[in-house]
């Protein structure tokens, strides 16, 4: 499971912090005297702005995800110093006693057994890399561990939606000198502090610190304050270390290698990346041989609007908060009738001419069988897992762009991150398979154009059950037609799975929102109904096949 | 529970369902539209929850209770319509009308909820239209 994990993180040289700024911020302190020139106190990275740059892939050093305090080495844990200030965490008597408890119980009480997520401060040592990203507004948080994101506010405004409790709690920041703080506010009585059971209630309130001591490391401490569970406030502080290597995350999906592993989420051998591995490029190169491009009958060419946004560079800005309108896509991408609760779709194949995909028959039947309701226990998304490209730009929840130097980030409401560099860089190696797939991207003109490959073939295209393979390649056009709106074009080319390449077309909306947390499977009764469906139709075939 | 088809297939041709609007999985798998249900009973809970939120309810039957499941909307989207936690109070009596589950359990995916003097309350993932307060 991990090791997948591992393989997707390739190793090569990450851009290292740009020499310019760091001139640039010396010549502005030796400028404007002693009081500024006082910050800068090590090598560190700036951005434009002036403030320091965080940005790029990092990972906590030590053993905090297993035991906040000084512990010796027991099941599953391995023997550490403390990271709390003062040593010991300030329990209240009976909070103390819980503790004990949980740390008995912790196999299975540990909210990340059931792959929850794991809140803050939690997931910043968890032991898996995440990478930060910095624009003006906001500081960006896309993690390996289960693609969870922290969107954090520095544009100073009030959150538009106050006292919601979530899991990874509301994050709203500011700089006290070179030191980004971040309040952590608003979140449940759930989550852990480590593997040993070190908890909170519903009062806790989190204060990050984020201070960089030299190009490659960051000092992380937070203080904890919940006058419920703990006796005054403590602190901890912990390393943050870049990953000199890595260039990007790769992916470690909780759940998903949980049901893949106790077999609940069953292998599809026509569309999952096969084994031996050795067998992809044979299979791909024989379903090419039957795959034509059809000449002709290109789509008509987008032309960007007079009143788009753009950045200090001239390039669009598409950054915001956003929902595509996209006709119930989810639930069908070719256009059909409103049949029982799977509502009327608009359509959104623009090529084909015909509005049909052009599916391979073996394809089609597994389409049509999809659709059935024994399988809605088969959807990925019934599981809660990734939504996969593209699905994930027109299933029925919103999502953030971003635009930090290099890349173009999105954040899914429904808990997901796609990180699409624009340095022109390869594709990863081929037996590297991602849910999300590997995306690099680059502009043509003022359109933003995304080559995804690397996908993993576990993904349906909606709810019908839209057929998509590990041979999938897509390549997505965002086009800005006005300052809120954007022309979302994706091609799907696939031979495995049909025999031309073809195109969705949708407009997808800005909006004045802030994103919430979305925690699928938290809660995920649904799934256990759809399985009893399944299960009941198998058990009848099963009967019927024995008479 | 007292189930009235004839009022199911007439809340079944004339709403107008865009319901699978916030799913994540697939209403026709899970839900059977040719089991309508009409339920009254006392909320025990209402869970807050994405992407649906449950509303549990204590039906009567023949001296009998029977809790069911109720599942609506994504909790982000009635706190996008400015419902909060604590807007439903337990013991609020609720007329539900929906579709149970394929499974026969005491679940059903929510039409819409009626309060005791006729206001409606928002329902969820079949009638996203009815979510202002």
């Amino acid at each position: 499971m991990y090791s997948r994990f591992l393989r997707a993180r390739c190793p090569a040289a990450i851009p290292r912090p740009r020499l310019s700024a760091l001139i640039a911020v010396v010549l502005v302190a030796a400028l404007y005297g002693p009081a500024q020139a006082a910050v800068i106190t090590a090598a560190v990275p700036r951005t434009t702005d002036g403030k320091p740059d965080l940005q790029g892939i990092w990972q906590a050093r030590g053993t905090a995800a297993d035991d906040l305090q000084r512990h010796g080495a027991s099941r599953g844990v391995k023997a550490g110093k403390s990271v709390v200030e003062g040593g010991a965490i300030p329990y209240q008597t009976w909070a103390a006693a819980k503790k004990r408890q949980n740390f008995a119980n912790r196999k299975t009480a540990d909210p990340l057994a059931s792959c929850y997520f794991p809140g803050v401060p939690r997931i910043m040592y968890l032991g898996y890399p995440f990478h930060i990203f910095q624009t003006g507004e906001h500081v960006a948080i896309a993690f390996a561990w289960s693609s969870v994101f922290r969107l954090i506010y520095t544009d100073g405004k009030p959150p538009l939606h106050d006292g919601v409790e979530s899991w990874m709690g509301n994050s709203r920041g500011h700089w006290e000198g070179d030191t980004l703080v971040v309040k952590v506010t608003d979140h449940n009585d759930k989550t852990w502090f480590d593997m040993a059971g070190d908890f909170h209630s519903d009062a806790l309130s989190v204060t990050e610190r984020y201070t960089m001591l030299d190009a490659d490391s960051i000092s992380y401490a937070a203080e904890m304050e919940d006058s419920k569970v703990f006796t005054k406030p403590w602190k901890i502080g912990v390393t943050l270390v870049r990953q000199k290597k890595a260039t990007g995350l790769g992916e470690y999906e909780c759940q998903a290698e949980k049901e893949e592993a106790n077999g609940a989420f069953e292998p599809d051998p026509r569309t999952w990346f096969p084994k031996p591995v050795s067998e992809a490029s044979r299979l791909v190169s024989q379903a090419a041989a039957t795959f034509s491009t059809p000449e002709g009958n290109a789509l008509p060419e987008l032309k960007p609007g007079d009143k788009i946004r753009r950045m200090a560079d001239g390039k669009p800005d598409l950054s915001g908060y956003y929902q595509a309108n996209s006709g119930n896509a989810n639930q069908g991408l070719e256009r059909h009738d409103k049949e029982e609760f799977t509502p009327a779709t608009r359509g959104i194949v623009v090529d084909p001419p015909d509005g049909l995909l052009p599916y391979r028959p073996w394809a089609r039947e597994e389409q049509l069988s999809r659709a059935q309701p024994y399988r809605g226990y088969d959807d990925p998304t019934a599981h809660c897992f990734v939504a996969g490209v593209p699905r994930s730009m027109y299933t029925p929840s919103p999502y953030q762009i971003l635009q930090p130097p290099g890349y173009v980030v999105f954040l899914f409401e429904r808990m997901s991150w796609r990180v699409i560099p624009m340095d022109g860089r390869a594709h990863l190696p081929d037996k590297v398979r991602l849910w999300q797939g590997d995306s690099v991207g680059h502009w043509e003109g003022d359109t933003l154009v995304v080559d995804t490959t690397n996908l993993n073939g576990r993904t349906w295209l909606n709810e019908v059950g839209d057929v998509v393979s590990y041979a999938e390649r897509v390549v997505e056009r965002f086009t800005p037609v006005d300052a809120g709106k954007i022309v979302y074009r994706a091609t799907v080319t696939d031979p495995i799975v049909y025999d031309r390449p073809w195109t969705i077309e949708v407009l997808v909306n800005k909006q004045a929102e802030e994103l919430l947390e979305v925690a699928c499977h938290e809660d995920n009764g649904d799934l256990q109904h759809l399985k009893d469906v399944r299960d009941e139709y198998r058990a009848e075939q099963k009967k019927e096949k024995s008479r | 529970m007292r189930t009235i088809r004839k009022m199911g297939m007439m809340l079944a041709t004339c709403m107008l369902i865009d319901g699978t609007a916030l799913a994540h999985h697939s209403f026709t798998a899970e839900f059977d539209q040719k089991k309508p249900v009409r339920l009254v009973g006392k909320v025990t809970e209402m869970k807050w929850s994405n992407p649906h939120s449950w509303i549990y309810i204590d039906v009567e039957t023949n001296g009998k209770t029977v809790n069911w499941a109720l599942e609506t909307g994504a909790a982000n989207a009635l706190v996008r319509r400015g419902w909060k936690k604590g807007d439903l109070p337990t013991g609020t009596v609720l007329i539900v009308d929906g579709w149970q589950a394929r499974n026969g359990s005491p679940t059903a995916n929510v039409g819409t909820v009626t309060f005791s003097d006729g206001r409606k309350l928002f329902a969820g993932s079949s009638k996203e239209g009815e979510l202002s307060k």
